[in-house]
């Protein structure tokens, strides 16, 4: 009984950095990812051509290998004068990786707006920001919430990976115990990735049935 | 293009060069500065590991401290990942790792390698009905084997006689291995006897797997590694375990763990 205790413990210290990484990342990836995607759909060709290089180079590389780029590369370089934080260099990697992602499924649910909708604002005389907070965004919002959702929970699952920069989260702590010859806190740290997804899954499906006022 | 291209090399270039400098102080004299040794470590029993009491504690723990006191800096245990342990020490993220580090030309060529301090083999882990039986290379055909991948337990696997009709598999650390014996997926795992006496013992979900009796292999030697350049660091350090060995510390250390017969600096 004070094994479980102790393991139980062990694993609650690790996954609430998991759930650290989690809450920061989703901070300051979900308005990061808007810039981004206003990025790829600008007119301005440059800036344009960037941020799909940018996006391209995020989406098409490992989160695993960029997590180790931020970590070591910077003191690699440096001779060992300067380097981040392993956490800080962990919420550099995921607010960077996810606001890639968000920003494509922002476009997505920006450009599948009907362009008349635009035509019908300006012929009522509206402005171009007008248009788009008091026309378009409620509509996109309620179009990207199930794929926000999805990249949500693969976030939650996601944060394990902070573990190859040896940030002390719950994978790891379960594998410590492994290590000492108790296989069991393994599959046991499951259960806090379950019940924190299931808590997502609920909240999201409350967050549709509100958005569901209209058929959009 | 052209001048992206040209910019971008620019800034690598500079950043080439930045790298190139910086190296006013000894090796030694940027640990001094710091006060402290940073000690890259994992978790394994009976090395360093947590206690009931949850403070980390363990044979390297305590021998680490020691010699850390008698350099006169703090030792500061830093967890990393093993698989990047290279990388970590390049980066001056850590400054050694002390860790029943198996001494091999690779990391010598590699890293700067302290006085071999303490004995390990190679054991083989079986489940304990099996004990009896994996005592011949025959008895070993066709038994599938696990170790941990590029420990000195594959290197047994793959090139040792007695294991020659065996199937190999690799798996990604130690305690992995002995995962892969106790659900069946795999016959034989062969680990470090170090490790097998804190993992296998009576009370751990291993307590059913048993070290097969008079088959040692791979005799080997633990070290502390260092950055290959850091030369003076590397002789304090050695000074220090004599000076350790001397005061009977490291005995009394290695006594509490059960490992003194392993012990490879004795006092002078």
């Amino acid at each position: 009984m004070d094994q479980f205790i102790n393991v139980t413990q062990q694993l609650f210290k690790g996954f609430g950095e998991n759930c650290f990484i989690f809450a920061i990342t989703l901070l300051l990836a979900l308005p990061l990812g808007l810039i981004v995607s206003m990025g790829s759909m600008t007119k301005f060709k440059p800036l344009k051509w960037l941020t799909k290089t940018f996006v391209w180079i995020i989406r098409g590389t490992p989160l695993m290998l960029q997590l180790f780029v931020v970590f070591y590369i910077p003191p690699l370089v440096s001779n060992g004068s300067f380097s981040f934080p392993r956490m800080q260099a962990a919420l550099i990697a995921f607010v960077i990786n996810y606001a890639a992602y968000f920003s494509e499924i922002y476009r997505g649910g920006i450009e599948s707006i009907p362009r008349g909708q635009y035509e019908a604002g300006q012929v009522l005389g509206m402005k171009k920001t007008q248009i788009f907070f008091k026309v378009v965004l409620m509509q996109v919002i309620k179009r990207i919430t199930a794929p926000i959702g999805n990249e949500i929970i693969t976030l939650v699952k996601d944060t394990s990976l902070a573990s190859v920069i040896a940030i002390p989260e719950i994978l790891m702590n379960a594998k410590d115990f492994s290590m000492e010859g108790l296989i069991w806190p393994l599959f046991y740290s499951a259960l806090f990735f379950l019940a924190f997804c299931g808590i997502l899954t609920l909240l999201f499906s409350f967050i549709e049935k509100k958005l569901d006022y209209y058929k959009g | 293009m052209k001048k992206l291209l040209a910019a971008f090399l620019t800034v690598a270039m500079a950043a080439v060069s930045l790298a190139g400098c910086g190296t006013e102080a000894s090796d030694w004299d940027y640990i001094k500065n710091k006060g402290e040794l940073v000690i890259g470590i994992t978790y394994f029993e009976p090395m360093n590991y947590k206690g009931d009491d949850g403070e980390l504690t363990g044979f390297e723990t305590e021998f680490a401290q020691s010699v850390c006191e008698e350099l006169g800096v703090k030792a500061t245990f830093q967890k990393i990942d093993w698989d990047s342990k290279e990388v970590e020490l390049n980066a001056k993220t850590i400054d050694c790792i002390w860790n029943g580090l198996t001494i091999n030309d690779e990391r010598k060529e590699n890293m700067g390698i302290s006085t071999p301090y303490m004995e390990n083999k190679q054991v083989m882990v079986t489940k304990a009905e099996n004990a009896d039986k994996y005592t011949s290379a025959e008895a070993v055909k066709g038994a599938t084997v696990v170790a941990e991948k590029k420990s000195a337990g594959e290197d047994v696997a793959k090139g040792n006689e007695f294991f020659k009709e065996a199937n190999y598999v690799s798996v990604d650390s130690q305690a992995k291995a002995l995962l892969e014996v106790k659900s069946g997926t795999a016959d034989i795992a062969i680990i470090d006897y170090v490790m097998s006496i804190g993992t296998i013992a009576n009370g751990t979900d291993y307590a059913d797997l048993k070290v097969v009796e008079g088959q040692d292999f791979a005799k080997e030697q633990y070290g502390i590694a260092v950055r290959k350049s850091d030369t003076e660091t590397l002789s304090k350090i050695n000074e220090a375990i004599q000076a350790v060995a001397d005061d009977g510390k490291l005995e009394e250390i290695a006594d509490k763990y059960n490992l003194t017969d392993l012990l490879l600096v004795k006092a002078k």
